[in-house]
């Protein structure tokens, strides 16, 4: 189970929007091929901690450490480059692209050749095996065939699936998701729970926001709940659901869990 | 594309020109030149996205700098080259560093601004641009003891036209090509994939500037003059227009759109006079309305439905 050493760390994470706090001191640890959701109600601040994760806004207190290193206050592309990678609530492929080349954006900090290096005409090798990298990923989502089809023709569920071959397509050794359920058709549902435990298994540590309990229970080790912005629980999902604040939280909304 | 094409292309482009007469030479070189301003100012707005009205401005900074480093500062022509290039550099940096971080929009007014007001410079600037009447009576330094005129002239634009291209095009396949169309098409996924999207514009912006200026520098030796009505803003959209109408986003789009654009009004001068102007407004508009993809995106259209 959750076994490897703590890769991603939050510890006291506050974020404040005027008078509203967002995130309340919370604390929690993401292991390496750990599977961890991230649940709570409506505003509770899951999307605020994972933006806070990405770089994408700054915390007005805490720490967020990845491989033992500070992270908080780096630009998004800079968290990107270390391995953090998001997939958005929303599916955002690059509209002017093909598939493979949505996917090889998504390798952008692979690539090591300078720009002179591609003037000069170099550049090639790596640019090919970057290529069958991407189409490797694009086979393991199960988009296999769709490499060159315009982005625009793809159903919600494939747009899903290759925003997930192109967050895997940068190495992370983290990912965000953000709600990857929302939208998905059951035997979606199902090739998505393969194709993160997949993930998971090649040792990536997997953060899952997800509002849609029977797929997230089963799929996720541990379970964080967040209320009002602070954590209220932390454990299997077994226990966690049980869990008398968990059940007030979700009052009324007892059949989500 | 393999080194063996590129020269294939330019063995083409060079050895045209001695089958041409002296007019048809200076209407083939003046074309290569809007090709090769069109291919660059493609690169900067329909690839990266960046609706700048400088392109034609850096042209003509790299067409003054070289006259003016020649004979007003005496340098050798490889060091005036070189010192052309880095004045256009600083001056791209300049303009993309603050722009960078805003929205497009203050791109595209500090670009305006900047070739309103190197207009100015030009008209202002004494004797050292030669004031409204520019700078005239000059001539190529022979190079390695050899006078390059006539169609030789020519083959130098056509290798510059051919470099240029080549340029872009490898920067278009390669992950920093395909970093400009994420910038371009959404700015926030392309910092979640690691790309440095501020960096990413200002790199595109001060490179297609700098070939902006290289081209202006072969310019200058096309008429052996620069004036300041040359590289006033009309230019400055007509390069936006032959990119539109070509097809923003494709080589071959900007190559068709300025061969059309720059050859329509030979074609129509003798009909309807100076209003092929308006006929150029009609076509911009249509592209806009009709066909974003312009007309690389009409021929893109027909070969689908061949298929």
């Amino acid at each position: 189970m959750s076994s490897g050493a703590v890769l991603l760390e939050v510890r006291a994470l506050t974020k404040r929007f005027g008078g509203l706090t967002a995130v309340s001191g919370l604390d929690f640890g993401l292991r390496q091929g750990e599977i961890l959701g991230l649940i709570g109600p409506n505003g509770a601040g899951k999307s605020t901690t994972f933006n806070l994760i990405a770089g994408t806004y700054g915390a007005d207190a805490g720490e967020i450490r990845f491989a033992d290193e500070p992270i908080l206050g780096l630009a998004p592309h800079g968290i990107a480059a270390r391995g953090i990678i998001r997939t958005f609530q929303h599916n955002r492929p690059f509209g002017g692209m093909p598939v493979l080349d949505n996917v090889l954006v998504g390798a952008h900090t692979r690539f090591r050749s300078g720009l002179w290096r591609l003037v000069a005409g170099g550049g090639g090798g790596e640019e090919r095996r970057q290529r069958r990298r991407a189409e490797e990923l694009i086979e393991f989502v199960g988009l296999g065939g769709l490499e060159e089809a315009d982005v625009g023709t793809l159903s919600f569920g494939q747009g899903r699936l290759l925003e997930i071959a192109r967050a895997l397509a940068g190495d992370p050794r983290v990912i965000l998701f953000d709600e990857p359920a929302a939208g998905l058709t059951p035997s979606e549902l199902e090739r998505l729970g393969d194709i993160v435990r997949g993930i998971a298994a090649r040792g990536i540590a997997v953060l899952l926001i997800e509002h849609d309990m029977r797929f997230l229970l089963p799929l996720a080790q541990r379970v964080v709940v967040l209320n009002f912005g602070a954590k209220i629980a932390e454990g299997p999902p077994h226990e966690v659901r049980r869990h008398p604040a968990v059940m007030e939280a979700y009052l009324g909304d007892a059949a989500a869990l | 594309m393999s080194w063996a094409r590129w020269l294939a292309a330019f063995a083409v482009l060079a050895v045209l020109p001695f089958f041409l007469g002296n007019y048809y030479n200076d209407v083939y070189r003046k074309l290569l030149l809007w090709i090769t301003l069109a291919l660059g100012y493609n690169f900067l707005f329909g690839i990266s996205g960046q609706v700048a009205f400088s392109h034609f401005a850096f042209y003509g900074v790299g067409a003054y700098s070289i006259v003016i480093l020649l004979f007003q500062f005496s340098l050798p022509l490889p060091l005036a080259v070189l010192a052309g290039i880095a004045l256009c550099i600083i001056v791209a940096l300049a303009v993309a560093i603050p722009s960078a971080r805003l929205e497009g929009f203050y791109l595209a007014l500090a670009t305006l601004a900047l070739a309103q007001l190197f207009i100015v410079v030009l008209n202002e600037g004494g004797s050292v641009t030669g004031g409204t009447g520019g700078l005239t009576n000059y001539r190529l330094p022979d190079v390695l003891g050899m006078r390059i005129s006539g169609p030789w002239y020519t083959v130098v634009i056509a290798a510059l036209l051919v470099g240029t291209y080549a340029v872009l095009w490898r920067l278009d396949h390669s992950w920093f090509g395909r970093a400009c169309r994420a910038v371009r098409d959404n700015p926030e996924a392309a910092a979640a994939m690691g790309i440095n999207v501020a960096r990413t514009k200002v790199i595109a912006f001060t490179l297609t500037s700098a070939l902006a200026g290289v081209a202006g520098m072969v310019y200058a030796f096309v008429d052996n003059t620069v004036n300041p009505p040359i590289f006033g803003l009309e230019n400055a959209f007509l390069i936006l227009f032959m990119v539109i109408v070509g097809g923003a986003g494709r080589h071959a789009g900007a190559i068709v759109g300025a061969v059309l654009l720059f050859l329509l009004p030979f074609v129509l001068s003798p009909v309807i006079g100076h209003h092929h102007v308006l006929v150029f407004g009609v076509l911009v508009v249509a592209a806009i309305l009709l066909q974003p993809r312009g007309l690389i995106g009409i021929y893109d259209e027909l070969r689908r439905r061949l298929a």
